[in-house]
């Protein structure tokens, strides 16, 4: 008896120790991840605030961890990618970036955040520790600089602190730069990138359409020396170009091989589509008429500017003021229209759906600004300035620039053999609705309240959140793996921070 | 006897290997033989298996209890997105006392104590956190028996089952959202200890000295939990109003089982026995957590499907005192396509199991080994309903469990 006991209890013991774990027919290998035809040894990031990580109107350190390029790189290490560098932001010890000049001054707001208490969209209340004099020369495998533009990537001095009051150096990459004199593209190639990914573009669009069309389209003007043109300029299509050509020649010269991406269209931007044209609803005849009344000095004018041949018949119902039941547009000042101030009318009309007005007018809109006279109200009677709204003819310029610039990255891409993300569809996609492989849906759905889980742009309007970067890593995995016959893992967005809700600010 | 609640709710009770949470490992005797117990009347063990079985047992009282330990495995991976976790689930201890004893030549008593119930589930820091970080269902039932001997080929009884169950439950609010400090928000649901009743009616049948009959059926039990605690953690300071522990109620529902068995003795020392078990697991259509604030209800759809399970076992008698044993069974997993949950990943699986027996005049010892080898599948589950959160995870999962057991009978007349 004893001797079966001992047996059995030995057994069992054995049985226990032994246990088996339970295998997959297919197990998870190194083996199943490749990196195709193409090689991840040394993967360099090109490009402007998008490729930096920027989210929530600056670059933090979060943020910049979830960066599209940072996540693209990890999945990479599974297909022979080596070490992913970023640019220096351990300084960054409150996680809302911004930066100051020299420990004081700031420079760059902080982050975006939601105040609960507020309701709306602000800068977090907290100064920003970083700062631009703390230079921590790279070159890094992240080379997204926000705020450049194509011929920021080639300008020698844009890392140097002594350009900084000149508005000839970039902060960001004063911080981050090899050398005060190199440029951005000399600090890329430095690395020797065995593969690269190349999307640049947006700025030389972007900033004239988000400052409301202040600035100068330089392909009206057909100025080629962008050292003269303004910071809200649109960059003429030739330059861009020919700049565009010269670095994917520099890249693609030792057998590199990447991904080149289209540059999105404004209208996909939320900062753009958010604030409908017509934000006015009128539920009473008689405000109507005052307000009808109050314009009709201007709107006799405009007659007597029409029977004088001097508009249109078009312009002149494009010009007139009326406002009726339901919902109205907005009164805009519109730089385009016939100069009729020697008449003393001022180039005003209603707004319609080819306008487009900026995010940062939400604040605006609807506001009295003297409290004595509160009959005057921003957008209503007081006409709203330009700088709020992109207006139909800007935002053709807007347009045919960026086709213009997306021509080019098709071509040049056809020339190189080299794939394009097609990132100005996908992030039209993100704004009105993309549904990922897990079924969830993702949008630009802002200010509704109920979805704070699935949106893809943050706070700013322009970026997208890490989330909306987590979409385009995928979408840069996709190309990656039907050109170059890669495997990647994909990530899943939700994984990924939006923006900070606080209580209060 | 809310001592002895209390001691019973300290045993822990293992995870669920068995179909969907159900956890057979009533009698180390018969479990040695695939627990194919319907049929065969050894010893105190058929107060469980078959109450009606008691009149046909050839001593007065007999009592048995055991223990057994449950060592589980699940994997999971998905290759889409390089996922690959595994849980670490405690070993769970589940026990069983039965008594059986003939007050007449007709009548007799059972009662029988035990864990049909159950499921632990641990899956620490892993991607379906909005979903589970770990489960634990405790559930057990006493059940007294009263059989009636009408003839000496039929008996049959009826039993009161009294069930007790609680669940502890904690997973993540969804993917991402965490407190300033980085870490995941989660709820942690406790339903307390729950009381509910049931019923189960049995059928012997002997028509001769080596074959035999058995027909069980175990009513369903729902066990509705109302005076659950919801706790919130990690919660962010923009949530902390909403977020606050708060009172829910939960029902959970114990399915019916049917079982049907036959045993034969072909030649003198050689028992085989044959069971099929019908598990109506359809009860289990949803999993709803009413909270009594302001929270929206969570529904998760279960949709599980009914299951049979088939039990083939033997019993050979080498001489006088010791006997061994094997069986075989393949029990199916109630789980059905698009609702393949990791709180209970149950899979479809082939059942090993070998038992040895040492009698002495009094007391028996029973030796039992069973292995749960699951099936690979792959499958999804729905997450958050409708709206544009609502997503589908899922992967492949495989699974196995080793659970050697121990019991003791003593029988006099």
């Amino acid at each position: 008896m004893k001797k079966i006991l001992y047996i059995l209890t030995g057994l069992l013991l054995a049985s226990s120790f032994v246990a088996c774990e339970p295998e997959f027919s297919k197990p998870l290998s190194d083996d199943l991840y490749t990196s195709g035809d193409a090689d991840f040894s040394k993967y360099v990031a090109v490009g402007n605030s998008l490729t930096a990580g920027y989210t929530n109107g600056t670059l933090y350190k979060s943020g910049q961890e979830n960066s599209f390029p940072a996540i693209l790189a990890e999945q990479m290490k599974l297909a022979g990618g080596g070490e992913f560098t970023q640019p220096y932001y351990e300084d960054d010890s409150k996680d809302i970036g911004g930066m100051v000049f020299n420990g004081s001054t700031v420079i760059l707001d902080p982050k975006l955040i939601i105040n609960l208490s507020a309701g709306a969209p602000e800068r977090i209340n907290e100064t920003p520790t970083v700062d631009v004099m703390q230079v921590h020369p790279g070159p890094y495998n992240n080379m997204g600089v926000p705020g450049a533009k194509i011929f920021h990537l080639v300008a020698p001095g844009y890392g140097n602190l002594a350009n900084l009051p000149l508005q000839k150096a970039n902060p960001y990459f004063i911080r981050m730069a090899s050398a005060p004199d190199k440029t951005i593209v000399e600090d890329v190639l430095a690395q020797q990138p065995t593969f690269f990914t190349f999307w640049i573009g947006g700025n030389d669009v972007l900033w004239y359409a988000t400052s409301g069309g202040v600035g100068v389209d330089q392909n009206e003007t057909g100025n080629l020396d962008p050292s003269t043109y303004g910071p809200n300029d649109i960059t003429n299509v030739n330059v861009f170009a020919a700049i565009y050509s010269q670095i994917v020649d520099a890249l693609t010269a030792n057998g590199a091989k990447g991904v080149l991406a289209t540059v999105p269209d404004v209208a996909s931007l939320p900062y753009f589509t958010t604030i409908p044209y017509n934000p006015i609803p009128i539920e009473d005849q008689a405000q109507a008429d005052a307000l009808n009344a109050a314009y009709a000095n201007y709107n006799g004018g405009i007659q007597q500017a029409l029977a004088g041949g001097l508009i249109t018949p078009d312009e002149a119902d494009a010009r007139t003021i009326n406002f009726q039941l339901g919902a109205n547009a907005l009164v805009m000042t519109d730089e385009y229209l016939t100069d009729l101030s020697n008449l003393g009318l001022p180039s005003i009309r209603q707004a319609t759906a080819d306008d487009l007005v900026i995010l940062p007018a939400k604040s605006v809109i609807g506001v009295a600004p003297d409290p004595n006279n509160p009959q005057l109200i921003n957008g209503i009677t007081i006409p709203l300035g330009d700088e709020w709204i992109l207006s139909a003819h800007e935002v053709g310029q807007v347009r045919t620039a960026t086709a213009g610039f997306n021509q080019t990255i098709n071509t040049i891409a056809a020339i190189k053999d080299l794939p394009v993300a097609d990132m100005a569809a996908l992030m039209e996609d993100m704004k009105s609705g993309l549904v990922i492989e897990d079924g969830s849906m993702y949008t630009a759905d802002y200010f509704n309240g109920t979805n704070l889980d699935n949106l893809t742009f943050s706070l700013d309007g322009v970026h997208p959140t890490s989330r909306g970067y987590a979409i385009i890593a995928n979408k840069f995995i996709d190309v990656i793996e039907q050109k170059y016959g890669a495997k990647l893992p994909k990530v899943v967005p939700a994984q990924y921070p939006t923006f900070d809700i606080l209580p209060s600010n | 006897m809310k001592k002895i609640l209390i001691v019973l709710a300290f045993l822990s009770f293992g995870s669920s290997y068995a179909g969907g949470y159900r956890v057979a490992l009533q009698g180390q005797r018969m479990l040695g033989m695939a627990h194919a117990g319907l049929s065969v009347f050894k010893n105190a063990e058929t107060a469980f298996f078959n109450p009606a079985g008691i009149a046909f047992l050839d001593k007065k009282l007999s009592v048995s209890f055991g223990v057994s330990g449950i060592m589980s495995h699940v994997k999971f991976q998905n290759e889409y997105y390089n996922w690959a976790y595994e849980t670490d689930n405690p070993i769970g201890t589940p026990f069983y006392l039965n008594v059986a004893y003939q007050t007449s030549d007709n009548v007799s008593l059972g009662l029988a104590i035990y864990t049909p119930f159950g499921s632990s589930s641990v899956w620490n820091d892993w991607v379906g956190s909005d979903i589970v970080n770990d489960i634990s269902m405790k559930v057990f039932y006493i059940q007294p028996s009263l059989t009636y001997k009408f003839s000496e080929m039929l008996s049959m009884s009826a039993s009161l089952i009294m069930a007790y169950g609680e669940v502890s439950y904690n997973k993540n609010i969804n993917r991402y959202l965490a407190d300033e400090q980085g870490n995941k928000t989660n709820v942690q649901l406790e339903s307390g200890m729950t009381g509910a009743a049931g019923y189960a009616l049995s059928m012997a049948f002997k028509p001769s000295k080596n074959v035999s009959f058995g027909i069980n059926y175990r009513s369903k039990v729902i066990i509705d939990a109302k005076y659950g605690k919801a706790e919130f953690n990690n919660v962010p300071a923009f949530l902390s109003d909403k977020l606050k522990t708060t009172a829910f109620s939960a029902e959970l529902p114990m399915p019916a089982e049917l079982g049907v068995g036959m045993s034969v003795k072909p030649i003198d020392k050689l028992l085989l026995a044959f069971d099929y078990n019908y598990t109506y697991w359809s009860v289990y259509k949803e999993l709803r957590i009413n909270f009594k604030n302001d929270l929206p209800t969570s529904v998760s759809a279960k949709n599980y499907k009914n299951t049979s399970t088939m039990r083939f076992g033997a019993e050979y008698q080498v001489n006088d005192k010791i006997f061994v044993r094997a069986g075989y069974y393949y029990d199916e997993s109630p789980l059905t396509k698009d609702h393949f949950s990791p709180e209970t990943p149950s899979l479809d699986s082939n059942n090993y199991t070998f038992g040895l027996g040492y009698q002495m005049k009094k007391w028996a010892i029973d030796f039992s080994l069973l292995y749960v080898d699951g099936k690979e599948r792959t499958d999804y589950t729905y997450v958050n309903g409708e709206g544009p959160s609502a997503h589908r995870f899922g992967g492949t999962y495989v699974s196995n469990a080793i659970i050697p057991g121990i019991g003791f009978t003593y029988s006099i007349n």
